[in-house]
């Protein structure tokens, strides 16, 4: 920008008018939450942060997000007298917390491993879903275990605790590449660039539906999802989902929103 | 009133509101969670070193190659635009639309996926290497235009004069009119450079080993597993350092090619 000196005081005028402005506004968006005593971003609604498409927890169908998640945040958010309104994040954004503290929304829900290191920044919910990790492969491929990998190349969701899963896992010569998400994994494997593909196993049940490619193994990892809220002033949200969720266990709901997605 | 004190007082009217609007806005903001967010120090010491000798390293290799490589292509590409042959021309300008109208994601995602599922050829060098044709490819159309332009801001009188001295056209472009070319863009070419260096960030969509990551992917890989936004914040601390220095060089360059004319 080349302004001419003599202009130069006018626009930073008008910044400073336009700063002061904005600030003013702020001052007046105070969290709107005293009805609920939850701290919500939005009355009236539970505000859900998820990266979407991750199938089967969450995607987009006829204009509206299910999956496991999406159903079980639905239910919760019933459960709440609430609206469930879901804001399409990055997981990067997610994971790190900062979508939250910035007020996006009240939770995460997006197949989010409990980890210790993230239960340092994040505050869990109890764990509703327990994960398997899965390798993928082609129907013709040698690969049937893990230690066939020896000299192959595995994708993996970078990361992901099934990354990491991997990294400790596989031989000291296999190839580890991590890929952004599923979409990426799952057309690296098409493409040939990988000779496998470990990830979550729902996710990769989805790619064994046209008889292509098949699960060669399964691996229990102990890993939980859970959902993820700030760490200071959420405690009353936090209880309060975790009652709705014991209450989904113990009516049935939550077998049946379970069984729509993972009976095989 | 004097005229310079109404001035020097609205001068200073306009001072002040400024600094209360830097004052208003930073008290405003909650300094505690942007620090516990973005600025945490154990998040960073266990950034390093790795940040720097795989992640930085990586992106600035990566950048000199796509550079280097979209040079030479882009130069081939400006010559045959510029060539009286018309199917060079025709072809330099379809691949230099196709190049320059796609986004270099979409490029690096056809040259990683597309390609071998289409061909059965894998680009050597793995994902990384698929990506950094697919960065070479899209960088040297930039390029090509470039050059062209730089080529025909050569004032023709010093082709003439290279002419009727008898040298070969080949050698005129080449010692004459190449250099010149070169000197007057300088500065669009940094700006190639520097949006390279940013484009670098997109290679993670191929699919990325450990050691083949560079800043972003690295920053958003821990960021993933250490549940905090600092390592963003240091990958962006990093490509500024590797930027601006630059910048400044190629400035420095383009002050002594002036006084050199």
């Amino acid at each position: 920008m080349f302004a001419k000196r003599s202009t130069v005081p006018k626009t930073l005028a008008i910044a400073a008018i336009g700063a002061l402005a904005l600030s003013a506004c702020g001052g007046s968006d105070e969290p709107a939450a005293e009805e609920s005593g939850l701290g919500l971003v939005a009355e009236g609604a539970l505000t859900v942060c998820s990266d979407i498409p991750f199938a089967p927890f969450e995607y987009e169908e006829d204009g509206e997000y299910v999956g496991f998640d999406m159903d079980l945040m639905r239910a919760i958010a019933t459960g709440m007298d609430l609206e469930l309104e879901v804001v399409d994040v990055g997981f990067d954004g997610l994971a790190s917390g900062a979508v939250l503290a910035a007020g996006q929304c009240d939770i995460g829900a997006s197949a989010i491993t409990i980890t210790e290191e993230r239960s340092e920044n994040l505050a869990f919910t109890e764990p509703y879903y327990d994960s398997l990790q899965s390798l993928l492969v082609p129907v013709d491929s040698d690969v049937a275990s893990i230690d066939d990998l020896a000299g192959e190349s595995v994708g993996v969701q970078a990361g992901t605790t099934g990354e990491t899963y991997t990294r400790e896992n596989v031989p000291e010569d296999t190839e580890v590449v991590a890929f952004p998400s599923d979409a990426e994994l799952y057309s690296a494997l098409q493409a040939g660039n990988v000779a496998a593909i470990l990830q979550d196993l729902p996710v990769n049940l989805v790619h064994t539906e046209d008889g292509t490619y098949t699960i060669a193994a399964e691996f229990e990892t102990d890993e939980q999802y859970g959902f993820a809220t700030t760490k200071d002033g959420s405690e009353d949200l936090l209880a309060a989902v975790n009652e709705q969720l014991a209450e989904l266990r113990d009516n049935g709901e939550y077998d049946e929103i379970y069984n729509t997605y993972f009976s095989e | 009133m004097k005229r310079s004190t109404r001035r020097r007082l609205t001068r200073g009217a306009l001072y002040a509101v400024f600094i209360l609007a830097v004052v208003v806005i930073v008290s405003l903001a909650d300094w505690g969670a942007i620090r516990s967010n973005f600025f945490d120090v154990d998040v960073a010491i266990q950034a390093f070193p790795e940040i720097l000798t795989v992640a930085a390293k990586n992106t600035v290799l990566y950048t000199a190659i796509a550079f280097v490589g979209g040079l030479l292509l882009g130069l081939i590409l400006a010559l045959m635009k510029l060539s009286p042959v018309l199917p060079y021309r025709w072809a330099a300008t379809a691949y230099i639309e196709l190049f320059r109208g796609l986004p270099a994601l979409l490029v690096i995602f056809g040259f990683a996926f597309a390609v071998p599922i289409a061909f059965g050829w894998r680009p050597p060098g793995g994902s990384a290497g698929a990506g950094l044709i697919a960065l070479i490819i899209v960088s040297s159309a930039y390029i090509a235009e470039t050059i062209r332009a730089g080529i025909e801001a050569v004032p023709p009188g010093q082709v003439e004069a290279a002419r009727s001295l008898g040298m070969h056209p080949s050698w005129t472009m080449i010692s004459v009119v190449l250099p010149q070319a070169f000197r007057i863009i300088t500065p669009p070419l940094t700006n190639e450079l520097v949006i390279l260096i940013k484009d670098t960030s997109l290679l993670f969509i191929a699919g990325m080993a450990l050691g083949d990551r560079e800043l972003t992917t690295f920053a958003r890989d821990m960021v993933s597993s250490s549940a905090n936004a600092t390592p963003l914040v240091l990958a962006a601390l990093l490509y500024l350092i590797i930027t601006l220095p630059l910048t400044q060089l190629v400035a420095k360059l383009e002050r002594h090619n002036k006084r050199g004319r």
